[in-house]
């Protein structure tokens, strides 16, 4: 087939799942009996008509937040029982603490209150650790041949792909919530070294966590591409780590111009950078989420290229 | 279209590059009917139920279910399926318990009917001592019956079970396919299996595919006959030995019997068996399904010869499978440079004695759906 025809064939079956979630939301709590009194709305609704008169039509499927939520609790569940979740979590804080108390005099150097210097090294580490959790996500399943159970059952394409972003994303922000434990001991309790600046922290955090967001969208688009976990984890990190290197002052420099800008503007360092000062820049908020939403679009159609392969 | 027919194909095809994997599968089945979907290994089985339950697109035709058309409605087609693919993939790290909660939530169980449907799968697929357990500790056996207790779970008017049995034991398959038979009354299941014992307990009806193509399709009677090769064996006394010949003028010689054989109408083929000197035995193929052992009987009365046996071998259905499918282990074990296009070629010419079944088939077909 034709990648045309097959562009065609997918629009049409989005136009059809979209048709039949919205008439879902509608029908799905509806008594099955009186399905046929009812007249027939839209297409979704006259194709149920077609059914077998007298029976049972069964339309049964939750609303689409909670076919997500399910997806992703067993994700986070899957995520939580795995002993790559601790190994990650337990070995990334050691390194991180090391560096940010003894790395060239580290934090007492800078002989102030202030967090910013975990944020010149945590998105980079990022870029090591996001894929690791994606990594198993969809090339596991594909692996072992559990998505063709989970597709089969009346699950949208789209909700398996949310499922796994949202499972991911809890393990992330996770994650990231265990990093404000260092602030909260150093400033609040138990020790109480200084008065932070608490703001710029937030921001940080946040940009951190758009940064996660698009690694993890990334990470996910990698994984719905292969069956192999190593494939998904060294795609992923590669594509996050020469998305961060562009914002090295080295390569912008070695490239001057248009291009170098260019590279700078699409790279996830310097997109991140006005976080780390404590500033929100609606431009880099846009720049992450438009990375995550193409990298999710992307893995849906992957997932659903399963069909035409 | 019947409003009775649950599971409707038509044309179905599916090539992956140049390879078809499926070509121009049309078949039907009707609510309450268990139908054994048959076939060697490759011949397509896995390929057509995953069409049906939404898991890939055919390249062309037309597959519904309950009237749902798999492209155009795939959630409703869902929400009608109780799906368990080959080998039975589970989610390791579940137990047996927190998979079947999971595969309620996503079919939209509530907590009550969960509970109530939980206990009768459990029950039926003897999952109660395993239930806390982790999927990854179960052995392949079970798994499988974790699988099915899924596909159980929500009632579906529907089941399409790739291979259910094939890590059962003997007991358990029993078990299952009694069940299955208890259930099948007012549901519709097809069963992919290749063997052949299970289809002949549980269906009343096969499919039975060959790369990639319908080769039968009736009730089991109706392919053990169609198949056109019913056979018949006679054999005749060649000589009186110690007692005395009963039969009336001589000895028939053997090229006589032979010739006699072949002139009854609806003979096909004659083939002299091996037997000891005092017994010339023929096997005598029909063209139809129509029994010729009367007319065999009459011959031999008339001739005066003496009728040593005489008797008829529907084929089993082993049999007819072999015979149907023999093609794609032939082929299987063909060396060479064949490229794709050559051996469609090859497999056609093999093919043309199937066709004709085939053809058949879909006429019968044609007038039932009249």
């Amino acid at each position: 087939m034709s990648s045309e025809t097959v562009e065609k064939d997918s629009k049409k079956k989005l136009a059809a799942m979209h048709e039949a979630g919205e008439s879902g939301s509608d029908d799905e709590r509806d008594d099955d009996d009186v399905a046929e009194d009812r007249p027939a709305k839209n297409g979704s609704s006259a194709a149920l008509a077609s059914a077998p008169s007298g029976e049972k039509i069964v339309h049964e499927r939750p609303g689409g937040a909670s076919m997500i939520w399910t997806i992703a609790r067993r994700e986070i569940a899957s995520n939580f029982l795995s002993p790559i979740t601790y190994i990650v979590t337990a070995v990334s804080f050691i390194v991180f603490g090391a560096w940010f108390f003894y790395h060239k005099g580290g934090f007492w150097q800078v002989d102030r209150a202030s967090m910013v210097r975990a944020f010149d090294m945590v998105p980079a580490a990022l870029c090591f650790i996001i894929p690791l959790y994606t990594m198993r996500s969809l090339s596991d399943e594909k692996r072992v041949g559990t998505i063709e159970l989970l597709i089969t059952m009346p699950v949208k394409d789209s909700e398996v792909i949310l499922g796994k972003f949202i499972g991911s994303m809890t393990v992330m922000t996770a994650q990231l919530a265990l990093l404000t434990l260092y602030p909260i001991m150093m400033f609040k309790w138990p020790w109480h070294i200084g008065e932070l600046d608490w703001n710029p922290f937030w921001v940080g955090m946040m940009g951190l966590w758009l940064l996660s967001a698009a690694g993890t969208a990334i990470g996910l688009m990698w994984s719905s591409y292969t069956d192999s976990q190593l494939l998904a984890y060294f795609a992923a990190m590669i594509t996050l780590a020469t998305l961060y290197a562009f914002g090295q002052l080295a390569v912008v420099e070695s490239l001057k111009g248009a291009p170098g800008d260019a590279l700078a503007f699409i790279s996830l360092q310097s997109r991140f950078e006005p976080f780390s000062r404590g500033i929100i820049d609606s431009r880099a908020i846009v720049y992450f989420l438009s990375i995550t939403v193409l990298c999710l679009l992307v893995a849906f159609r992957s997932l659903e290229s399963r069909k035409w392969s | 279209m019947s409003t009775d027919v649950m599971i409707y194909a038509n044309g179905l095809t599916k090539r992956y590059g140049s390879f078809r994997a499926l070509d121009d599968v049309s078949f039907e089945v009707r609510r309450g009917e268990i139908v054994g979907f048959l076939g060697p290994n490759g011949a397509g089985k896995s390929t057509t139920m995953r069409i049906l339950t939404c898991f890939i697109a055919p390249t062309g035709g037309v597959a519904k279910v309950r009237g749902h058309d798999v492209f155009d409605d795939t959630l409703a087609v869902r929400a009608s399926l109780g799906y368990l693919p080959q080998r039975a993939p589970l989610y390791l790290e579940m137990t047996v318990l927190e998979y079947l909660e999971f595969a309620a939530r996503v079919r939209n169980l509530d907590h009550s009917t969960f509970k109530k449907r939980a206990r009768s799968v459990v029950e039926v697929c003897g999952l109660a001592q395993s239930l806390s357990k982790e999927i990854r500790q179960l052995s392949h056996g079970y798994r499988q019956r974790v699988g099915l207790a899924q596909a159980l779970i929500h009632d579906p008017p529907i089941l399409i079970l790739d291979e259910p049995t094939s890590d059962l034991d003997p007991n358990e398959k029993a078990e299952f396919l009694n069940y299955l038979k208890q259930i099948g009354k007012d549901r519709t299941v097809l069963l992919s299996t290749h063997n052949l014992k299970e289809v002949e307990t549980a269906c009343a009806r096969a499919i039975i595919v060959s790369r990639g193509r319908v080769v039968a399709d009736g009730a089991l009677d109706d392919i053990r006959a169609k198949s056109g090769r019913v056979r018949y064996v006679v054999s005749v006394q060649e000589s009186a030995s110690d007692s005395p010949y009963r039969g009336k003028g001589q000895l028939p010689r053997s090229a006589d019997v032979e010739q006699a054989l072949s002139g009854i109408k609806g003979v096909k083929k004659v083939a002299e068996l091996p037997t000891d000197e005092r017994a010339h035995a023929y096997e005598v193929a029909s063209e139809d399904s129509t029994d010729l052992r009367p007319e065999i009987f009459r011959m031999v009365a008339d001739k005066g010869w003496v009728l040593l046996e005489l008797h008829r071998d529907t084929q089993t259905l082993e049999d007819v499978f072999r015979q149907l499918t023999i093609g794609d282990e032939r082929k299987n074990r063909q060396l060479g440079p064949s490229t794709d296009t050559h051996a469609a070629g090859s497999a056609d010419d093999e093919d043309e004695e199937e066709d004709e079944d085939d053809d058949e088939d879909e006429d019968e077909g044609d007038e039932d759906k009249r």
